[in-house]
């Protein structure tokens, strides 16, 4: 049974008959070709599908569509204007976090909502965040330092 | 050495696509009239099909074809031609291909496989190779011997053993005669999975006119290229693939893996393209598996610490297919001499059939699983002789003109592992250790290391090269990009080779058989050193065409000339010059007539006189080496048995960084890789051969939590064969952590372990029974 559903994603307001029973992935990649957000597992474990909703990172792999119904929804592909990246996604390509690359839209999209939400955010706070992420590649170092020049320069542009 | 280029940190020429989400990974792939399929696999591991009922299926909403291995006449692989695209009479591994159903979506296709009814007779389920190598084990394949395979490899017929391969220097095991002081012991790296972020996945289209095009998430477009058109008997020419950007490799996505199945079920449905992805959990239990390495050796020495003779045999559980882990075994067992010279070597390898899914390349390719034996024994050696570890590893490390087992006289440009060494000492052993206190056990240990390539004799690396109008260049080459930064390599290694800065350098993106020149596969930790020397052989040609028509234009002789990047001048008289702008499509004269050529060139390398083993097993099998050391600093919690790693640290003999942002953090990744090896990872089985935790959540990849503070340091003993000195780095560093953090356990505990992972109950059952020896 397919039900009308209607967001805002990345700035713009969509209207679609869903199957309620989808994820928000399954809408955004399949049906939005938003094919930034990425899939690589099925119980919200790597975190590489993580979207922002109504400010909050949330894993769009297991969030039912029909929860993102009247939410404001940002994905990776919302972030940049035109060629002005957004200042994570500045700092995570300058700091060596990019190997692969197949974990950081998740990642960016997360730190993104931390330090939007809270530019002054603590390292425990910065931390825990990247916790909730994996990553095959790094060793994760160079991600953390991708995280800490992006709460810099998020600062900055605050001041 | 004053380098323009190389040695500095320049951005990732695809860090940006990937930050904002642009980059084309496989399954963002979208073709006009895509269908989709998903695979069945079979309850058991090991079993006769008896029959298999889809007529539910075919009937179920979105369904367009159910395929089946019913038909398939042929076999395939590169070594062993013993892969078949789908079951056919019997299964051999709990992920393997039975049937697959092909929708208008993959919600369609998956929830059809459930309508499709097989009915198996169970067979005996081997996973170990010690146990399906037994007299009397069924056979997992009957035809064992009669595949086609490499002229090199002997299998042996009526048994499970897919390969024997040997290895012998000097009087091989009689020159334990010769020894004084042995040990022996034997150490499991057991399966484990490379479990990258993104998930393999392949689409393939046969076209109307006969020709296929395949899209893949694998490091091996031209093996998928022939291996398709041998299958479907079209000219290779017919065959186009396409890789994408790759989510992460590590090595399970060399070889054919999953193209030819994918293939095969596409074949029924001739004008439509099908993709397929792998769930996470197919993941684990149908694309190839790593490890599953057990190492049985005896090592002797003199009295005085010089080691005399090394005995191993190497069980390698090489799944049910053994194309892919034969070569994993014969490197495993010839550099299971780690970094150290013996007199005397007899060296064993089986790979034998067992009913899990194939074991393939993992990175480290063998040398982390063998080495984990070779750094145990070292430290228990050191300790019944009574002497210095540091000291005994040092009197005996390979270094210039000694021999190593293939028979290779080490050069100095292989490498310098006596400063590796002494770096990590300094490190991470000068300071004193921490005392026991109220809560934590503290040790250190190390492990020296060495890697070579498991090259091939055709395993070459093409370049083309292009110098476009404004005196750009374009660099067309195959290498896959799996997030190892060979990206920026290319552009260093051209911009040094042509004088011109990097970001004047334009990379290729995707590899396409139809444009791309010719490259085995990207493996063995090559691309720097074989590819690096294919761009400078290109950029070499390229630079005399420009001067060819430069001498031309400025009516001299070629020789006569030098180039800086942006001229080509008379070296007497700079000021004679042509700027390389005017000489791009040849040189235009002021009447119109162009003379000249294209500034373009073409060019490939391989690992000098590369060969194939001997009857002793031995040969010029390694080429190019990289030494290295590391080190692992531990904190063993005494109430929960938990190991910390505070620090770990590296040294590599690189020859020449290339670039350090990038050299570091693929150190770091793949210490990290291996302290999850070490400590959490392992793929288990129930008795029917079912994965047990085909999931990231039970199969624990370490998180940012995890992960130790890290050292890297690097050597730079220019090597003779990679560009600018350079050698491969991008497996090495995986190879040590195992023992080093065993070896800290010992330190710690005075307690031996053999096996990964070592899990915080096995060292709290340790401690729990110090207690109660206490007690009595």
């Amino acid at each position: 049974m397919l039900e009308k559903i209607n967001f805002t994603i990345n700035g713009d307001s969509v209207t679609l008959e869903v199957d309620p029973e989808w994820m928000l992935i399954d809408v955004i990649r399949e049906m939005l070709d938003l094919t930034g957000t990425k899939r690589g597992c099925d119980n919200a474990t790597c975190g590489t599908c993580v979207v922002v909703v109504n400010g909050r990172a949330i894993k769009s792999c297991n969030t039912p569509v029909k929860k993102a119904a009247g939410c404001e929804i940002l994905t990776v592909e919302g972030l940049s204007q035109g060629r002005i990246l957004h200042p994570v996604q500045k700092a995570i390509a300058e700091s060596g976090a990019v190997q692969c690359g197949f974990c950081i839209p998740g990642i960016v999209m997360e730190i993104y909502a931390l330090l939007e939400k809270n530019p002054n955010a603590s390292h425990q706070e910065i931390f825990n965040a990247l916790n909730k992420h994996l990553c095959r590649c790094t060793g994760y170092e160079p991600i953390r330092d991708g995280a800490l020049m992006a709460q810099k320069l998020v600062q900055q542009r605050v001041q | 050495m004053g380098f323009q280029y190389i040695g500095k940190s320049y951005i990732r020429p695809d860090a940006i696509s990937k930050v904002t989400g642009k980059a084309i990974y496989l399954d963002d792939i979208r073709l006009p009239g895509m269908l989709y399929t998903a695979i069945l696999r079979p309850e058991i591991a090991h079993a006769r099909i008896l029959s298999i009922d889809v007529t539910q299926a075919e009937n179920m909403p979105g369904v367009v074809k159910i395929v089946t291995g019913k038909g398939c006449t042929f076999r395939y692989g590169d070594n062993i031609r013993d892969l078949q695209p789908m079951a056919i009479e019997k299964v051999r591994y709990i992920g393997e291909p039975v049937a697959a159903v092909i929708a208008k979506t993959s919600m369609q296709a998956q929830a059809a496989l459930t309508a499709i009814h097989v009915v198996y007779d169970p067979l005996p389920v081997y996973l170990d190779a010690r146990h399906a190598m037994q007299p009397g084990a069924e056979l997992i394949h009957a035809e064992n011997g009669d595949y086609w395979h490499l002229p090199t490899l002997q299998p042996e017929k009526g048994t499970n053993i897919a390969n024997v391969y040997h290895m012998q220097k000097g009087r091989g095991e009689q020159g334990f005669a010769e020894a004084e002081v042995m040990v022996e012991g034997e150490f499991n790296y057991p399966l484990g999975s490379c479990a990258a972020i993104e998930p393999h996945g392949s689409i393939v289209w046969f076209k109307e006119d006969n020709t296929l095009e395949v899209w893949s998430s694998s490091i091996c477009p031209f093996i998928i290229r022939e291996e398709l058109a041998h299958s479907y008997g079209v000219p290779v020419s017919d065959v186009r693939v396409h890789i994408p950007e790759i989510g992460g490799c590590f090595g399970y996505k060399s070889d054919i893996t999953v193209e030819q199945t994918i293939a095969w079920i596409a074949s029924f449905v001739p004008g439509r393209p099908v993709k397929w992805v792998a769930t996470r959990e197919e993941d684990f239990t149908s694309t190839l598996l790593g490890h599953g390495i057990r190492v049985h050796m005896k090592i002797g020495a003199k009295k005085n610490g010089k080691l005399v003779a090394i005995k191993s045999t190497v069980y390698h559980s090489g799944g049910a297919y053994a194309d892919s882990a034969v070569n994993v075994t014969i490197a495993s067992t010839h550099n299971g001499t780690g970094p150290y010279e013996f007199e005397h070597c007899d060296m064993t390898g089986y790979t034998v059939y067992t009913n899990h899914a194939p074991v393939g390349a993992y990175r480290g390719y063998g040398h982390p699983e063998a080495q984990f034996a070779t750094e145990r024994l070292m430290n228990m050696l050191a300790r019944k002789l009574g002497m210095d570890s540091f000291k005994l590893r040092e009197m005996n490390y390979l270094r210039e003109g000694k021999v190593n087992g293939l028979g290779e006289k080490m050069w100095k440009s292989h490498g310098d592992i006596t400063k590796c060494a002494e770096i990590i000492k300094k490190t991470v052993f000068e300071k004193p250790k921490p005392a026991e206190d109220k809560n934590f056990f503290y040790g250190r240990g190390f492990a020296a290391v060495m890697k070579s390539p498991k090259g091939a004799p055709f395993s070459t690396k093409g370049c083309y090269m292009k110098m476009n109008l404004d005196g750009s260049v374009s660099v067309v080459m195959a290498g896959a990009e799996v997030g190892q930064g060979l990206r920026s390599v290319v552009c260093q290694v051209t911009g040094e080779a042509l004088k011109i800065a990097p970001e004047r350098v334009r990379v290729y993106t995707e590899i396409d058989t139809q444009y791309s020149p010719y490259e085995w596969q990207t493996i063995g930790s090559m691309f720097t050193t074989q590819g690096g020397r294919a761009i400078i052989r290109a950029a070499d040609k390229l630079i005399a065409i420009l001067k060819k028509t430069a001498a031309q234009v400025l009516k001299t002789d070629e020789d006569y000339l030098d180039y800086d990047g942006e001229f080509v001048f008379l070296k007497n008289d700079p000021d004679i010059r042509v700027p390389v702008t005017d000489l791009a499509r040849g040189y235009i004269t002021s009447d119109g007539i162009t003379i000249g050529e294209l500034v373009q060139s073409v060019s490939d390398a391989r690992l000098p006189r590369y060969s194939n083993p001997d009857s002793n097993g031995q040969g010029s099998m390694g080429v190019s080496y990289t030494f290295g050391a590391q080190a692992a600093e531990i904190r063993i919690e005494k109430k929960t048995g938990k190991i910390f790693i505070d620090h770990f640290a590296s040294a590599f003999d690189v020859g020449q960084v290339i670039n350090p942002l990038q050299i570091r953090g693929s150190v770091m990744g793949g210490v990290l890789m291996a302290v999850g090896a070490t400590l959490y990872e392992k793929v288990e089985f129930d008795e029917m051969g079912r994965v047990k935790n085909p999931h990231y959540y039970d199969y624990h990849l370490p998180t940012y939590k995890d992960a130790p503070r890290q050292s890297v340091e690097f050597v730079e003993t220019p090597d003779a064969v990679g560009p600018f000195g350079a050698r491969g780095i991008g497996e090495h560093s995986v190879i040590g952590p195992a023992p080093a953090i065993l070896n800290a356990i010992y330190d710690a505990l005075g307690v031996d372990f053999c096996e990964i992972p070592v899990r915080p109950e096995q060292i709290k059952h340790v401690l729990d029974q110090r207690q109660e020896r206490r007690k009595c």
